[in-house]
């Protein structure tokens, strides 16, 4: 019986095989890599702490880290709100609710550089539709340079995330809407629940782990935004949008300081370890 | 008995077709295939150029064949870096000369100087000096120049006009270039200069000639420090900022106008001036063919504070070391610097060459109205330090620039911390 076991055991992991050497290849190898690159001084050999002590200094990579936080922060709060929002209501029995799914998909479908063009477009302060627009509805009196200025530049480019993201969060949690049985809503009514109750007590508590996996799932992935910040601003004006991805990409490809850069990745892989923490401990649970 | 004898006739037939694909075979493995990479493809007016010139390389030489891998101009240097890295690069590829230094130094150049041995002894004649220095990395040439321009000012007659000033009197001063300009705005709707103020790399061919012309630098002469501490740089720093912030005589958004943004404001006549080159008009004409960008826009020097100067555009081709092909690749880069080509892309492009028996004599560029003001300002024409921390210092400074025309600094504070990171990234150097 023992003997048996094993043995499917054996096949078990001989079936994950192919899949683990895959990602040993395409992830495993170019970490340990960035890893390796990250302890080389920059003059060639040997090994080194001091791109790592560079960034404790490094007033540009602080600035970075701090508008990642907030980028990160402020979208997937943004993410949670509009995406639930936006699942209450094509939870809804509507006419012609696949097409408004469909539709509510959209932005999340567009690649992200193509986003931030779209949205460069849109905010142009000469020619953008979203001045002309609110010029026209007597909300602005002037036209806004939207990436330009002091605070604007991080708010326009977390909007424009907004836009982009909520459908990955909005698709998870009308997963989870459409799991919670219909009688608990029920019974609720009969017993004299308002709407809010139903909401706090059915609803939230029925989403639960939904709102962890894209809670989590939403940090990874904004975490690493790179491309509709790239194609928006450069991380520009000053330093006011530079956040860890750009800032890497800016030390790898344009300035060639391939190991700073790789000390800056492994931070922000660290980071993402973290950050991730919770949505693995709940997946092991599980399990 | 019979069926024996049948298997001769299939035998010899087989033998007979084998010998033959083996040739045809053979053949086909003579004729080269090379990866040639140029952001130019992007662009109608160029891809169009590039493609008939290719179709001439391959009818003079039918042993290769030439594969186009359009680049964004963007991204070239990242494509280059990372496909470089993997041993995969292109095998002929187009480069900025700020770029050269950082590719010398990682070996993604290969060193042509045997090839150019070759060709014998004058071969490199033909170029300007400056070009030639620039492609040259411990006296080994690892680079052949290509397109070679100075930076000046494209102007819009009818607006000037409008404006009332003399279109054969341009200003010659930066002083009478801010009176033209005010003149020449209509808040809201028009403006006197178009300012390309984006973290992009055309950015420094546009704001170097401000620096220069007003006595500054970036650098010290030997490139060991940050230069941008005295009066003139500062002078030239508030100048270029207050266009907007104070004078308002630029277009809003100036941060994120990247030079396709400023070249579409001319276009589309939002603006009367642009500091451009040789490329200008013909794309210009490209983004509102009613505009009659040939016929409206002309060039003229940039004006002067102290002294005359302007930014230097020069373009080069690379052949990766990974080729398998050095000879064949050395050809076509040949081929493409070549006079006879050279002409061409200023016939197609407007571009000058970075050969002297091109823009220097061609009556074409002589009598042309764009190019002979671009080749004269060539003994003025200054390029951007050749250190492979350039591009670095040059995110820096941008990011200065834009710190002080969004006002999130005073311009001397954030010249200031520019010059403080630029000594902490030279630093390193030393």
């Amino acid at each position: 019986m023992a003997t048996a076991r094993a043995k499917s055991v054996r096949t078990g992991y001989l079936f994950v095989l192919p899949a683990l050497l895959l990602l040993l290849a395409v992830l495993g190898f170019p970490a340990l890599f960035s890893l390796t690159l990250s302890f080389r001084p920059e003059s060639g050999g040997g090994f080194s702490l001091e791109h790592y002590r560079l960034l404790l200094e490094d007033t540009l990579f602080h600035q970075a880290f701090w508008n990642t936080g907030l980028l990160v922060g402020l979208s997937v709060a943004a993410h949670l709100g509009v995406g639930l929002a936006v699942a209450l209501a094509l939870n809804l029995p509507l006419r012609g609710q696949p097409a408004l799914r469909l539709v509510a998909l959209l932005p999340w479908v567009v690649p992200d550089v193509v986003t931030g063009i779209i949205w460069k477009w849109l905010y142009n302060p000469l020619n953008g539709a979203l001045n002309d627009i609110l010029l026209r509805l007597g909300l602005l009196a002037a036209p806004l340079d939207w990436l330009g200025g002091r605070y604007l530049p991080l708010i326009s480019v977390i909007l424009a995330n907004v836009w982009r993201g909520f459908p990955f969060v909005m698709i998870i949690l009308l997963a989870g809407l459409q799991a919670i049985p219909r009688e608990r809503y029920e019974a609720a009514s009969i017993d004299g629940a308002n709407a809010l109750q139903r909401f706090r007590y059915i609803t939230l508590p029925g989403l639960r782990k939904m709102l962890i996996v894209s809670l989590a799932l939403d940090t990874v992935w904004e975490v690493r935004r790179f491309g509709l910040i790239q194609a928006m601003t450069q991380g520009g004006p000053g330093s006011l949008t530079e956040v860890l991805s750009t800032l890497v990409y800016k030390q790898y490809f344009a300035f060639f300081r391939f190991e700073y850069a790789s000390a800056m990745a492994v931070v922000m892989a660290g980071v993402l370890l973290l950050v991730s923490l919770p949505y693995i401990r709940m997946i092991s649970r599980e399990e | 008995m019979q069926r024996r004898h049948s298997l001769w006739p299939m035998v010899l037939t087989m033998i007979c077709v084998t010998v033959l694909i083996a040739a045809m075979s053979a053949g086909a493995q003579e004729r080269v295939t090379l990866r040639f990479s140029d952001w130019h493809l992007t662009e109608d007016v160029w891809n169009k150029s590039l493609t008939e010139g290719m179709a001439i390389f391959e009818k003079r030489y039918p042993n290769i064949k030439v594969q186009v891998e359009p680049v964004s101009y963007r991204e070239k240097e990242t494509k280059y870096t990372v496909e470089s890295a993997a041993g995969r690069a292109p095998d002929v590829m187009h480069l900025h000369a700020f770029s050269l230094p950082s590719f010398y130094e990682k070996g993604y150049a290969m060193d042509l100087t045997s090839f150019i041995e070759k060709e014998g002894k004058g071969f490199l004649d033909a170029w300007y000096p400056l070009p030639l220095e620039l492609v040259k990395h411990r006296g080994r040439v690892h680079a052949m120049p290509g397109d070679y321009m100075t930076m000046v000012l494209v102007c819009n007659t009818d607006l000037l006009k409008q404006a009332g000033t003399d279109v054969e009197r341009f200003p010659t001063t930066w002083g009478g270039f801010l009176d033209f300009a005010k003149k020449a705005t209509t808040p809201g709707q028009q403006w006197g200069l178009g300012m390309v103020g984006a973290k992009d790399p055309g950015f420094s061919l546009r704001f170097s000639p401000f620096l220069w012309t007003f006595g500054g630098d970036y650098l010290t002469a030997d490139l060991k420090r940050s230069a941008l501490d005295t009066p003139e740089a500062r002078e030239a720093f508030a100048y270029f900022v207050e266009l907007s912030t104070k004078h308002k005589v630029v277009p809003p958004g100036a941060t994120s106008a990247n030079p396709q943004d400023v070249r579409t404001q001319l276009a589309h006549k939002k603006i009367a001036c642009e500091i451009g080159s040789g490329w200008t008009a013909p794309i210009v004409n490209k983004l509102n063919p009613d505009l009659k960008a040939f016929d409206v826009l002309r060039a003229y020097p940039l004006p002067v504070k102290k002294k005359r100067a302007t930014a230097i555009w020069l373009s080069s081709w690379i052949i990766s070391p990974n080729t398998k092909h050095p000879q064949e690749a050395w050809e076509l880069v040949k081929f493409i610097s070549s006079k006879e080509m050279e002409l061409k892309w200023f016939q197609d492009n407007r571009v000058t060459s970075a050969r002297k028996d091109v823009s220097g004599v061609a009556p074409e560029i002589l009598n042309d109205k764009f190019a002979k003001v671009i080749a004269a300002e060539l003994p003025y024409g200054k390029v951007e330090p050749q250190i492979k921390e350039w591009p670095e210092i040059m995110d820096a400074f941008t990011g200065a620039v834009q710190e002080a025309l969004t006002e999130a600094k005073p311009p001397d504070k954030a010249l200031a911390d520019a010059h403080a990171r630029i000594n902490t990234i030279l630093a390193r150097r030393r």
